[in-house]
């Protein structure tokens, strides 16, 4: 059975790990272990409201509890920007034309810009190799919203998420090779390490400043601005599915795009349903887990818990839960929870909220 | 004997005959015909002193065979760049990139679209017969300008420009060009040469894009030809060297030529020319010498012998006192060949 719940100090060794097996891209991991160390303490402070709101990052463990192996993570950032300087490009676009000359031409540009300052971001999400099966991936990913959805306050209405972008077999970044290169001379992987690290002012320091204008780049370049990585392809899916956009922005190394949505529009937080649970010895299993399969979660902000479970314990105005889900979640009796199914389909009891 | 005087409209078809190969930058003498004649009207109107706004003001000379009356070579000079409007150019400047913490250092080019050089006296138009670039009226052509603003000094800036036709490749193409304005007009560089012909080069200016520029983002050929004359230029840059002219931190924003620039009052044709009171006479030994009349719209230069002594006269040969339009007592203006 695998459950959701706040990182724990106990989980450094396994993160570390994952930082190493992360490679090139995932950034908000970094392979360093003080630095790792100071996120943990930071997500911890988080969860027991130790620490400003607008620095709150919320890092949540996926755990296989027949193992107790950490399976992944994932995290939410309460406000991008604020304690270092977030940047991307924005897309734009510059008009050049003339009636005489018969000319009118469109010229993407990007601007350098910290637009994104300040709203929420899902990030970080990482399964390990072995468990990258079934709707692991799902789950981790999407249990954020139930996040949200009961801690709405504590986030800003845009919540944004970046993503992967282009690179080829090497690690190499035709973006970063037409541009980030020619101004930072440095590899990308240095770059990616020293953001990851979150030493950001080199940025700062050696970033371009004018708008660029993309013919300038070198094709390769051009090709990859607002393209992901392939092995981000899935996740951007199922923030699409989600009611996520993308939204013009792009990363300023490797140009992936960022995808972005209000927080009460996202679909798990608008279709997630607040029930009573009852006990059910007999409660039924999920069948197949593409299909009917719903989160669970405690509503609790310091304990937070999800499971998942089979969409037939669902009814009306409760839940049935087995005593081992009930543990799972440590639920006390007389409390609610929240739910809301995986899948973007149909939710009976929308209107029920 | 060739002297230089201001150019008319009966002009028109010996200027346009000048129209060939490299000689004539193309886009600061149009080759169409209106265009070019409203030109040389401008031209008469500026040598004359009746031109409205004084920013206007335009003058062209040409390069007359006396014996024959054909016309061997053009140039111009405008009074103050831009006539009211901006005058484009890019400045370079460069952009230092450094972190302390990582130990990276870099320097970066970065090109600003600037208007600073308006208002500028600007050289121009300069064309002249291919067999004559190597004689002595090469110089009698491009300096005779000189000559003219020295003795009216108040007419013009006191800065004097001049753009320096840039480096083409051997289909003629601009690889400044192509790297930057190419990609915002969809087309090429004799196209855009020829608007700036028949329009002004104000007018395709502002079309350019308004952001500077990282010279590292352009093509390698771009790079390569920031700042760099064309090789048919070489004559004229040697000249304008010798007047005082530098290379400046100005290029063109069409083909990254370079802009060479000098305070009106160091150009040495300027500062080291006379004035005296002539005498005429039958023969007259000593130095070559530019000399020049004094006059405004009856303006002369040629090349004549001078012996300069520390009198208040100069003795002046008869035939070049009368292709100058002066007589005993008349001034002239006269420097060093």
């Amino acid at each position: 059975m695998f459950v959701i719940r706040p990182i724990e100090r106990r989980d450094l060794n396994d993160l570390f790990e994952m930082a190493e097996e992360s490679g090139v891209g995932v950034t908000s991991l970094p392979a360093n272990h003080a630095k790792m160390d100071l996120k943990i303490t930071r997500a911890l402070k988080s969860f027991t409201d130790d620490i400003e709101q607008k620095n709150a990052l919320y890092l949540f463990a996926l755990e296989d509890r027949t193992t107790g192996k950490l399976a992944g993570v994932s995290a939410i950032e309460s406000a991008i920007g604020n304690q270092d300087v977030w940047y991307n490009y924005r897309i734009g676009n510059s008009v050049h034309a003339s009636q005489e000359l018969g000319v009118h031409k469109q010229t993407k540009t990007l601007f350098l810009s910290n637009d994104l300052t300040g709203a929420s971001e899902v990030c970080t999400l990482f399964l390990r190799e072995p468990f990258r099966q079934g709707v692991n991936g799902r789950f981790l990913s999407k249990q954020r919203y139930l996040f949200l959805a009961d801690f709405q306050e504590r986030f800003n209405e845009r919540v944004i998420a970046e993503m992967r972008g282009y690179s080829d077999d090497k690690g190499m970044s035709p973006f970063w090779e037409g541009l980030g290169r020619k101004f930072f001379h440095m590899e990308f992987k240095e770059a990616d390490y020293l953001t990851g690290l979150g030493d950001k002012w080199f940025i700062a320091e050696l970033m371009p400043k004018y708008p660029i204008y993309v013919p300038f780049l070198s094709q390769s370049a051009q090709d990859v601005i607002g393209k992901v990585h392939e092995n981000t392809e899935p996740a951007l899916a199922l923030l699409k599915q989600e009611g996520f956009r993308l939204n013009g922005y792009i990363d300023i190394f490797d140009a992936g795009p960022t995808a972005e949505c209000r927080l009460p529009d996202i679909r798990a937080v608008r279709e997630s349903v607040v029930l009573d649970w009852v006990l059910d010895p007999d409660r039924v299993e999920i069948e197949d887990p593409r299909v009917d399969v719903w989160m669970v979660s405690n509503r609790k902000f310091k304990d937070y818990r999800v499971i998942l479970l089979s969409g037939s314990n669902v009814n009306e105005d409760s839940i049935h839960l087995s005593a081992e889900d009930i543990e799972a979640l440590a639920l006390e009796p007389n409390s609610t929870v929240r739910a809301v199914s995986m899948r973007p389909a149909t939710n009976p009891f929308r209107s029920k909220k | 004997m060739y002297i230089v005087r201001p150019a008319t409209i009966m002009d028109l078809p010996g200027i346009e005959r000048l129209h060939t190969g490299y000689e004539v930058r193309v886009t600061t003498l149009p080759s169409d015909r209106d265009k070019l004649s409203e030109l040389l009207h401008n031209s008469t109107e500026s040598f004359q002193g009746d031109i409205e706004n004084p920013h206007d003001a335009s003058l062209i000379f040409v390069l007359e065979n006396t014996d024959t009356g054909a016309i061997a070579g053009v140039s111009g000079i405008d009074a103050y760049a831009g006539s009211g409007y901006p005058f484009f150019n890019y400045r370079i400047e460069e952009l230092i990139h450094a972190s302390h913490h990582l130990g990276i250092h870099t320097s970066t080019s970065i090109l600003y679209l600037s208007h600073e050089l308006t208002g500028s006296s600007v050289m121009r138009s300069f064309a002249i017969q291919p067999e004559l670039r190597n004689t002595p009226y090469f110089a009698l052509l491009s300096r005779a300008r000189f000559m003219y603003m020295a003795q009216n000094p108040d007419s013009f800036s006191e800065r004097t420009v001049t753009e320096i036709q840039g480096l083409l490749d051997d289909a003629g193409d601009s690889p400044f060009w192509n790297s930057i304005g190419r990609n915002f007009f969809d087309i090429d560089f004799a196209t855009a040469d020829y608007y700036v012909g028949v329009k002004s080069k104000t007018f395709i200016a502002e079309l350019m894009p308004q952001h500077p520029i990282y010279v590292n983002l352009l093509s390698e050929a771009a790079q390569q030809a920031l700042n760099k004359a064309h090789p048919v230029t070489e004559a004229t840059c040697q000249l304008l060297f010798r007047e005082g002219f530098d290379k400046s931190r100005y290029i063109d924003i069409f083909d990254g030529g370079p802009v060479l620039m000098c305070p009106t009052k160091n150009i040495q044709t300027i500062a080291n020319s006379k004035v005296k009171e002539i005498t005429t006479s039958k023969l007259v030994g000593g130095l070559k010498y530019l000399i020049s009349n004094n006059h405004n719209s009856a303006f002369r230069c040629a090349i004549g012998n001078l012996v300069d002594g520390i009198g208040d006269h100069i003795r002046l040969e008869n035939k070049v006192a009368e292709r100058l339009q002066v007589t005993n007592g008349d001034f002239i203006r006269y420097s060093y060949l």
